[in-house]
């Protein structure tokens, strides 16, 4: 039998703001659907407090400005750390599987943090990976699927460059939801490329595209990349019923997506029909997990269109052999085409925080390096920090040169009197400062 | 000046013992041997001895803490039953490999209490032929705490030719769990022949010489013979429930937290008393691998108690239990026991002495050691051990899931500052355990009878479960049966909702028959804003209620 370990944190006194979305009564009818069906005390499934992640546990992954008490709650350190609980009970050998139900979500989160963006401020999953890494070592290769109808965007900037991690976001085409990125064209970084695998689906997608994609596209790469351990980012918004987004999947679909996904990790990311799809979605998703019988698990209410329009099967066919096609020809890529010929890679952004209406510059260097992912500098000021902040990144697994350079670079920079706020972030350095330095 | 006589009468795997209280005093404890082919018969005994030490002229009351039930269901001897349920959509009944068999309908109420689709009639009509009226039926629908209608339906319907026991889930419990729910219902209905053949022998028995009988519960606390009736389920287990009810009635703990141990002869029982209360099981008790909603007293046992198995491997040591080694070699036994180290260590006085120093000595030859250190060691093994398990025991506690960032950060404090122990050789192991945990502690006087004390000095409990939901202006208490419309539904907020809480549990425990005047305490409660659409559009608040139950506190010494 598998056994499921469970964290459930509904976070029942917290909310982004009133009214808001992001709510405490929004896991309220899951928790109430789940004791109903009596799963709490399932033989199979068992369940686990979470617990607080510690700055050195996000500052791993996180650059948080100005400094992290000023930027997050509790809430968020608890579903952080949750995360984390749910991946040691795995790797401890507790339960053969986990599931972190938990919120605030955290996919939308970058690397560096101004503020909360699509609802998340720490990214979970990110989080948990570096955790995962500091506790088993460097070599750990880790998959995220995310699930969740918006693109992972959070996500796949924490890993752009890391080729550690395999990045695979199905999602509502950008062209026609928030975050608006996404698209197959973003494939990651000059020590990672092609390890990031976008594949953007057509608003009206349900379950018979889902699953074309995971046969297609999602369960080939699995297979051939032989990922240590599987993270599924369990967004649950691709239900018909979600009212923020435009997708068809239903609860019988998500539960067939995880039997075929089986993933070691799940973590709850978005979804917003909290009475019409989270329960059913979440009873059929710990079902399948735990390898029980799901198929008497289905919504209150009718699906308009139950069948997809054969234009849309179409569409998912046509983005499902686009994306093989980049997959399988990642490695003839011409990198010195993508990325230039030059000692590093330049590339300017301006990111926009939808949830605190702030706009964030960043100017970021990747050193091209044959010998490791190469180190990083990114410059970052927002309309709520607006001192420049200067960031000096390592690899996990960093060659002597890369490490040398940006030492140095790092040196340079808290001499520079432009930054008042200077980073130095080495994940997997045991004496890692991953605080900021501010001068004064 | 009046006094209050009261009975208190435990039914045990071995003995009955049965006590006589007067007010706060202890007027006489007796034991007798159960009779297991009769348990009537010696529970009778019992009560006949100790009303012998009965000189008053005031009425007694009489409680009764019998394994009845607990037996019936152990046995499976239960009545044929069959289980009626309404499953909606969900995880599959067949799944769960429940050892009855369910006839499932169509109909489907959702987590607010909103019927999504009715019963179907024909289906409903259809029962008729399968259902025998020799059989008992448990009707148990999902989410029937929050919408009792097609529970209420079936009944009707059932009663228009069913004339045998027909037992309903909303009216068990107003908890969350429907396989919980329909397996406390299929035993309550399946025992209830039992409970009424047990009812009508003490029903001749109540006005005699005893004005009153209560049937004390899992929960520690007491219900009537009548209300025993609806809810056999509930006396389920009660024996445990009563030694913790006899340490709250007698201790002298100036602690709000404290650890409860039994040790007896085969094993070691361990409870929990947080601010003041006992711990219960989070949704229910368990029984015979059975697991229900019955409210009962957090146990916990381990195989660990006077009469264990003392065993030595190389590499390993000492350890003791789980298995009973039988009778100690001071008793004429063969194996040594942790009683045996005692006694030769004169720490306790059982059987002959000399047995057991004479069996240490001839062990410890064996390592080269002396006879009464090896006995040392062994009690030293036993506080070990002791403290191990009263630790696991509090992990799990400490594992109960947290669901808000304030509970995280403000975890409750379950550890005790004060040990209670109870069982026949406490004041031998509970000293030690106590120096090892660093923590003060009492023995409890009576040791021994503590279970009938605890039983004469258990009160009424009675409470409800009110789910209120403002949007849909609807408000149910599902052990009540009661469903009503909300007048004005944008004004009841939780104030209204505990309000309304208190005044129903009256109502409820009033109709039940029972003192409604003492202190009414929220055990439970919750309440949210509903937004829909980036707007408030209700609220839903729930409210768990229970009359206090007090313990009457008892005197250390016989009067």
């Amino acid at each position: 039998m598998t056994q499921v370990g469970l964290v459930f944190f509904p976070a029942f006194d917290w909310a982004i703001s009133p009214d808001h979305p992001e709510r405490q009564e929004r896991l309220l009818y899951t928790r109430d659907q789940i004791q109903e069906e009596g799963l709490f005390d399932h033989p199979s499934i068992h369940e686990y407090r979470p617990r607080r992640a510690t700055d050195e546990e996000i500052l791993r992954t996180h650059v948080v400005i100005p400094s992290l008490d000023q930027r997050i709650t509790e809430s968020h350190r608890i579903a952080a750390g949750g995360t984390i609980v749910a991946a040691d009970l795995v790797v401890d050998g507790l339960v053969d599987r986990a599931f972190a139900l938990l919120r605030p979500p955290g996919h939308h989160a970058n690397r560096v943090v101004h503020g909360a963006r699509g609802f998340c401020v720490l990214n979970n999953e990110a989080v948990m990976v570096d955790h995962l890494r500091a506790r088993l070592g460097a070599d750990l290769k880790v998959a995220i699927v995310d699930t969740d109808a918006h693109h992972a965007d959070g996500t796949q900037d924490v890993f752009y460059n890391d080729p550690g991690v395999l990045h695979i976001s199905l999602h509502q085409d950008g062209r026609t939801l928030y975050p608006g990125t996404g698209f197959t064209s973003e494939r990651g970084g000059p020590g990672a490329y092609g390890q990031t695998v976008n594949i953007p689906l057509p608003p009206g997608t349900g379950d018979e595209g889902m699953l074309m994609v995971m046969e297609r596209v999602v369960l080939p790469i699995l297979r051939e990349w032989k990922p240590d351990y599987i993270i599924n980012a369990a967004g649950q918004d691709n239900h018909f019923s979600d009212p923020i987004t435009n997708m068809s999947f239903s609860a019988q679909g998500y539960a067939q997506l995880t039997e075929l996904l089986s993933p070691d990790i799940v973590v709850l990311e978005g979804g917003y029909s909290i009475e019409s799809a989270l329960p059913y979605i979440n009873v059929g998703l710990l079902l399948a997990l735990a390898g029980l019988d799901y198929s008497k698990v289905q919504e209150p209410i009718e699906r308009k269109n139950r069948e997809q329009g054969k234009s849309i099967t179409e569409q998912v066919a046509k983005v499902c052999d686009e994306v093989m096609d980049l997959w399988q020809t990642r490695s003839q890529a011409d990198l010195g085409e993508v990325f230039g010929e030059a000692d590093f890679f330049e590339r300017r952004r301006q990111i926009y925080y939808d949830t605190d209406n702030i706009y964030e510059s960043q100017q970021e260097y990747v050193r091209l390096c044959s010998s490791c992912a190469g180190w990083r500098v990114i410059y970052t000021s927002s309309t709520r920090n607006r001192d420049p902040v200067g960031v000096v990144l390592l690899p996990w697994k960093p060659c002597p040169v890369c490490t040398g350079e940006a030492r140095e670079q790092y040196e340079e920079l808290t001499k520079d009197e432009r930054f008042r706020q200077v980073v130095w972030q080495d994940p997997a350095s045991k004496f890692c400062r991953c605080d900021g330095t501010t001068k004064t | 000046m009046n006094h209050s006589y009261t009975i208190g009468i435990d039914v045990g795997g071995t003995n009955t013992d049965a006590a006589l209280l007067c007010d706060a005093e202890v007027v006489a404890l007796i034991k007798v041997p159960t009779d297991h082919q009769d348990l009537l018969s010696s529970t009778k005994e019992a009560l006949q001895t100790i009303l012998d030490h009965y000189k008053g002229a005031e009425p007694v009351k009489l409680h009764l803490s019998t394994t009845l039930s607990t037996n019936v269901i152990a046995e499976g001897r239960g009545a044929p039953t069959k289980v009626v349920a309404v499953p909606g959509p969900g995880v599959n009944l067949r799944s769960l490999s429940f050892p009855f068999s369910i006839i499932e309908l169509e109909g489907y109420i959702d987590h607010r209490g909103r019927e999504v689709s009715p019963l179907d009639m024909d289906q409903v009509l259809a029962l008729r032929d399968v259902c025998d009226d020799g059989e008992a039926l448990a009707v148990v629908g999902k989410f029937s705490q929050r919408n009792p209608i097609h529970e209420q339906q079936l009944a009707r319907e059932l009663a228009k030719w069913h004339s045998g026991v027909i037992s309903l889930g909303h009216r068990l419990s107003g908890r969350a769990n429907f396989p919980r729910r329909i397996v406390t219902t299929y035993l309550n209905a399946s025992i209830a022949k039992h409970q009424g053949d047990f009812l009508k022998v003490w029903e001749d028995v109540q006005g005699t010489d005893i004005s009153e009988i209560a049937i004390l519960k899992a929960d520690g606390g007491t219900m009537t013979l009548n209300d025993s009736r609806e809810r056999a389920i509930e006396s389920i287990l009660s024996g445990p429930a009563a030694s913790i009810m006899g340490v709250k009635a007698l201790s002298q703990c100036p602690e709000n937290n404290y650890l409860i141990v039994d040790i007896g002869g085969t094993t070691t029982d361990l409870a929990a008393v947080v601010d003041g209360e006992v711990l219960y099981e989070r949704d229910g008790a368990t029984i015979a691998g059975y697991k229900t909603l019955v409210p009962a007293v957090l146990t916990r046992s381990i195989g660990l108690g006077g009469d264990s198995k003392v065993t030595y491997e190389e590499g390993l040591g000492i350890t003791i239990g789980p298995q009973r080694a039988g009778m100690p070699v001071c008793l004429g036994g063969k194996h040594l026991t942790p009683t045996d180290a005692a006694v030769a260590l004169g720490l306790a006085s059982i059987g002959e002495r000399e047995a057991a120093i004479q069996g240490w000595n001839t062990w410890a030859e064996t390592f080269g050691i002396r006879g009464e250190d090896l006995a040392r060691q062994v009690l030293d093994t036993f506080t070990a051990q002791l403290a191990r398990a009263v630790d696991d025991f509090y992990r799990e506690l400490e594992n109960m899931p947290l669901y808000t960032v304030h509970e995280v950060l403000n975890p409750p404090e379950l550890r005790p500052r004060y040990i209670v122990g109870l069982g026949a050789p406490a004041g031998v192991y509970l000293p030690p355990l106590a120096a090892h945990l660093d923590l003060p502690c009492e023995v409890l006087p009576f040791s021994a009878g503590a279970n009938a004390i605890g039983a004469a000095a258990a009160r009424t409990t009675v409470g409800v479960t009110l789910q209120a939901d403002t949007e849909l202006g609807r408000v149910t208490i599902p052990e009540m049966g009661y469903q009503e419309e909300l007048h004005r539904p944008l004004f009841f907020d939780i104030g209204k909702a505990r309000e309304l809480a208190e005044a129903k549990t009256r109502e409820y425990a009033s109709s039940l028959g029972y003192d409604a005047t003492g202190e009414i305490y929220i055990v439970e409660e919750e309440s949210f804003q509903m937004v829909r659409g980036f707007r408030t559009v209700g609220q839903t608040h729930m409210v768990r209620t229970q009359l206090r139950p007090e313990v009457r506190k008892v005197r250390g010494d016989i009067k």
